[in-house]
């Protein structure tokens, strides 16, 4: 017991604390798993009128799954609290990013997901690309005709030789531009 | 920069503008339909029977009319599909759906469809009939309809289908409120999966497509008991229909078929509409489209126009009751 | 012998070889653009079949099937996105061997493994169709039903550095993959009332999701590193490791020929479950998921022996396995040919004319895998501010084009999300896979054996085959508690 203590004080410079990741993250996933189990599935999943057997309930597989889940976050937590976990030399690499260059991927992903109808394949693949480009603070005037012609090309590829019709943009077709 | 890029937007939006007023005065004079090419849309994935029916059909209506793409949006059954054409829009002048049972059952079984499957669509016309044929495993004890059908009041039995809401599961739900029989559905993804659980016996009955079992019912594999058409077909001619084999089991009105038929937006013009079902009528006697028939085990569709639409509206009738007693029904 | 020369003539054609050519290359080129998988392009390829003669037909579409199944392996390991949903196991290993600058060697492997693979489900196909055709047909829910419990114990062996997280991960796949219409009662199941949801999560842009946006967004969200360049510039594999490699190809082949000869489940389960095989047989265990040979090999060796293999239930009982035989159907109907027991009857010559081609199809893939390797490894030479953009680009086209619709866009990017947190937090995405494809297969077979047997629970055991997949799966379990006690109690002491 106490050998163990002692290794435990030893170890524990290069350890996270009680607040420590695996902890966290296990108390995390058991409320999510509390809150699918008990609110979740009773107010989303019906229950048909008829069931020939509760084995062939819509809820009982999300409901194993949702036990399963519970079960091992706790046990994650506890794990966590007992033997925490080292810390790992990535973590500083992830320090100090530039907050701009994580605004504008963020704007990137938005750009495809609102506007890819609007502004169509072509439109926003330029415009999302140049948005990464600019995130990696790319300087050279060539690599932005690339996030260009890439789209374009693309898109044309797909369109005519894979006969899949990416959208052509709503807004240029209401302008009439196209 | 954006200043330039800022004029030439308004200049193009100008030229648009004189564009559109100038089009508007050729409205009157639209009488060359096909402008464009034809867009066929094919409800369900790329590799499937409707999409390869869907493809024969526009690779031979191109011969008569103008270029025919066919666009796969598959989704919820084929309702999503249906629902993008129904809210019409760009392009919808020159746009097919190929509608099958899904369209009809589809109305049943997805809750809160934002279209009517009848009164929001034009239709032209039905192409292509399959008929299904209810058949049990080689070994079975069972020879006819009505032996099933004695059997199935005593015992409970079990029917496969490649997926809730199919023409094949709908038909086994049919057959199960007409003869008042306690049939389990046993649902597969496909059919495919479905096949050898009715191959090896593990299920009793199936409602399949002609396709799919033809070929198990010429080797011995599946037992043919009857066809759901009203008239025999050529391809099982010894195999009575389901009407006349299921006399006094209550099957008198028995009938369920995978139709395929072209459908568009309630605003397809009409001198569009008469073009195309005349293109379609030379297609459907012509020499190449009689020979692809028998392939699929199909028959030339039968219904035009107006009793295309009324078909369809009997069909969503049919299956919304169905639906209702096998508690599908949203 | 008179037949062998009228299955020569028939065989022996320009036309064919064409085929067999442009379709592995159209396979590869297109199985290998993320988003774009051998299914799709087997869809596209079939409407140019209508007017050919039948064989070369048919060796067009098999060529694509065989080619895409390789070429999704070429991005999963350049740049961690899977081209097809099979080559999500070969990330495991063939990514990271890329990272430490190995890039040609894992490439070589998955190449070469593929061909053995191919050869090995080809020869199961000629020889062994009929009796495999037998096990397939005793195939009922029940027996579905434990293999499919034996697959899930993979999930312990691709679970990273942490079972218990690893299991989480698969708790949650699992949930997710219950989203949609229920398969029997035809009710809503955690949908919302949307209408992208009823028809379940779609695959696809789970798939890109899941394993190719992570990348994007660590690289976005840490400092700029310095550019490795990845290509051919490293050593390749020899012959003595591919020696080395046979054993496990071999047993890689094998379960991928029992898996694809059994309708509906499908290559990525073989993969997986070769893949954990070889690992629990390795005496390198540890470096398992950390850039090892072997695991690329098991992958690739178990997903392509499935391909020949998945034709066995086509020809023989005319019973497509998956979507892509299902497709291969469609096309022997547009030619007026109904596969099963009749075709071997009446049109035998046809038949060995198709073994012919298939047989030359993977010594095609042996070429056309090398070309592509040494144009597709030019992708790794370009720089990630520049690369990461167009590989972005591409997932979102292909997360489209799946079902034309932008929901699928934010579905991938959230998946994306998901991902990343999983990267950061040390849960491994494979379980997450695993677990959305082998949930639904669990619960439908669950569900189809309490219907049929009326709820009589002794169908579970009801056959030498149910037996044999009881023990394989509590011998899996029994294995993996006790590796896990080992493997903690090394921990405690380290």
């Amino acid at each position: 017991m106490e050998k163990s203590e002692l290794q435990f004080a030893a170890a524990s410079e290069s350890h996270y604390g009680r607040c420590n990741p695996n902890s966290i993250l296990g108390g995390t996933f058991s409320i999510l798993a509390l809150g699918f189990l008990f609110y979740v599935i009773p107010a989303f999943i019906e229950i048909p009128a008829y069931m020939q057997h509760p084995l062939l309930s819509p809820r009982f597989l999300p409901q194993l799954a949702g036990w399963l889940v519970l079960a091992l976050s706790l046990l994650l937590m506890i794990d966590g609290l007992i033997k925490p976990p080292k810390r790992s030399e990535t973590d500083e690499f992830r320090r100090g990013v530039p907050i701009m260059r994580q605004v504008l991927m963020v704007a990137a992903g938005i750009v495809y997901v609102l506007f890819f109808e609007e502004l169509g394949a072509i439109g926003s693949g330029v415009l999302a690309s140049v948005l990464l480009f600019l995130a990696s603070g790319l300087r050279t005037i060539w690599v932005y005709a690339l996030a260009i012609i890439f789209p374009a090309v693309v898109t044309l590829l797909f369109i005519y030789v894979l006969n899949v019709p990416l959208p052509p943009g709503t807004l240029w077709e209401s302008l009439s531009l196209i | 920069m954006l200043k330039f890029v800022k004029s030439r937007v308004r200049n193009k939006f100008l030229y648009a503008l004189t564009a559109v007023s100038l089009s508007c005065g050729g409205l009157v004079q639209a009488d060359e339909w096909p402008e464009d090419n034809i867009r066929l849309v094919v409800p369900y994935s790329a590799g499937g029977t409707t999409d390869l029916l869907s493809r024969k059909v526009a690779d031979l209506l191109q011969k008569e009319l103008t270029t025919v793409v066919v666009e796969n949006r598959p989704g919820a059954g084929s309702t999503v599909a249906t629902g993008q054409l129904a809210r019409g829009g760009r392009g919808s002048d020159h746009m097919l759906l190929m509608a099958s049972p899904g369209h009809t059952i589809g109305a049943s079984l997805y809750p809160n469809l934002r279209y009517d499957p009848v009164a929001d669509f034009a239709f032209v016309r039905n192409v292509i009939n399959i008929p299904n044929v209810m058949v049990v495993p080689g070994d079975s004890p069972y020879n006819t309809v009505a032996e099933f059908v004695e059997a199935a009041r005593k015992q409970e039995m079990s029917f496969s289908s490649p997926g809730i809401g199919s023409s094949v599961h709908m038909s086994g739900e049919l057959f199960k409120n007409l003869t008042q029989t306690q049939l389990v559905h046993v649902p597969f993804r496909g059919s495919g999966e479905a096949l050898p659980a009715l191959l090896s016996g593990d299920v009793d009955v199936a409602f399949e497509n002609m396709p799919t079992v033809y070929p198990h019912i010429q080797s011995g594999k599946l037992k043919a008991l009857a066809v759901t058409t009203p008239s025999a077909s050529e391809f099982l001619p010894d195999v009575p229909t389901m009407q006349d084999a299921g006399k006094g089991y209550g099957l008198e009105t028995y009938e369920t078929s995978a139709w395929f038929g072209l459908i568009a937006h309630k605003s397809f013009p009409e001198e569009g509409m008469v073009k195309l079902q005349a293109a379609l009528d030379k297609v459907m006697a012509g020499e190449e489209f009689t020979k692809f028939l028998p392939q699929f085990g199909a028959e030339a569709g039968t219904v035009v126009g107006d009793d295309f639409r009324q078909f369809v509206q009997g069909e969503v009738q049919k299956w919304s009751d169905v639906a209702e007693k096998a508690n599908l029904k949203r | 012998m008179e037949n062998f020369s009228e299955v020569l003539a028939l065989f022996l054609s320009v036309d064919n070889f064409l085929a067999i050519a442009a379709g592995v290359l159209v396979g590869v080129v297109v199985g290998a653009i993320p988003g774009l998988t051998a299914t799709m392009a087997v869809a596209l390829a079939l409407p140019f079949t209508f007017s050919m003669e039948p064989v070369t037909a048919i060796l067009l579409l098999v060529g694509i099937y065989k080619g895409g199944m390789y070429g999704g392996s070429i991005t999963a390991i350049l740049i961690r996105t899977p081209g097809s949903p099979a080559s999500a196991c070969t990330l495991l290993d063939g990514y990271p061997m890329a990272q430490q600058g190995k890039a040609k060697k894992a490439l070589k492997t998955a190449l070469y493994s593929s061909v053995v693979a191919d050869m090995i489900s080809n020869v199961a196909l000629i020889f062994f169709a009929s009796y495999l055709a037998k096990i397939a047909l005793n195939f009922g829910p029940p027996e579905y039903f434990w293999l499919i419990c034996f697959s899930l114990t993979i999930i312990v062996s691709v679970s990273g550095s942490s079972v218990v997280k690893g299991l989480i991960a698969a708790g949650l796949g699992i949930i997710v993959s219950t989203i949609g219409l229920d398969a029997v009662y035809g009710t809503q199941r955690l949908t919302f009332d949307n209408y992208n949801l009823m028809d379940r999560v779609s695959f696809i842009p789970l798939l890109i999701g899941l394993f190719a946006i992570p990348e994007v967004i660590e690289f976005y969200t840490s400092k700029v590193a310095p550019h490795i360049r990845t290509a051919v510039s490293g050593a390749s594999l020899t012959w003595k490791e591919f020696k080395g490699l046979l054993k496990t190809i071999v047993r890689g082949s094998v379960i991928g020929v029992i898996i694809g000869a059994i309708p509906g489940t499908g290559a990525t389960s073989a993969a997986f479950i070769s893949y954990s095989e070889a690992k629990r047989t390795s005496p390198r265990k540890a470096n398992f998921g950390k850039g090892e040979v072997e695991g690329v090999a098991a992958a690739e060796s178990g997903n392509n022996g499935v391909a020949g293999a998945t034709l066995i239930p086509l020809l023989s009982l005319g019973i497509p396995g998956d979507v892509i035989t299902a497709i291969i159907l469609g096309a022997f109907m547009i030619h007026g040919l109904t596969p099963g027991p009749v075709l071997f009857q009446e049109n035998l010559t046809l038949v060995y004319a198709l073994f012919c081609g298939i047989m030359v199809s993977s010594f095609v893939l042996v070429f056309v895998g090398n070309a592509a390797i040494r144009y597709f490894s030019l992708i790794a030479d370009i720089p990630k501010t520049i690369l990461l953009p167009i590989v972005l680009m591409f997932c979102i086209y292909g997360a489209y084009a799946v079902n034309n619709s932008t929901f699928d866009i934010g579905l991938m990017l959230a998946f994306g999300v998901l991902g990343f947190v999983f990267n950061r937090t040390g849960i491994a995405a494979a379980p997450f896979l695993i677990g959305f494809i082998l949930g639904p297969m669990f619960e439908d077979n669950l569900r189809r054996t309490m219907l049929i047997s009326k709820g009589d629970l002794s169908i579970f055991f009801r056959g030498p085959i149910t037996w044999v997949f009881i023990l394989l799966t509590v011998a899996s379990l029994i294995f993996a508690i006790r590796r896990y006690w080992v493997a903690r109690k090394e921990d405690a002491l380290a």
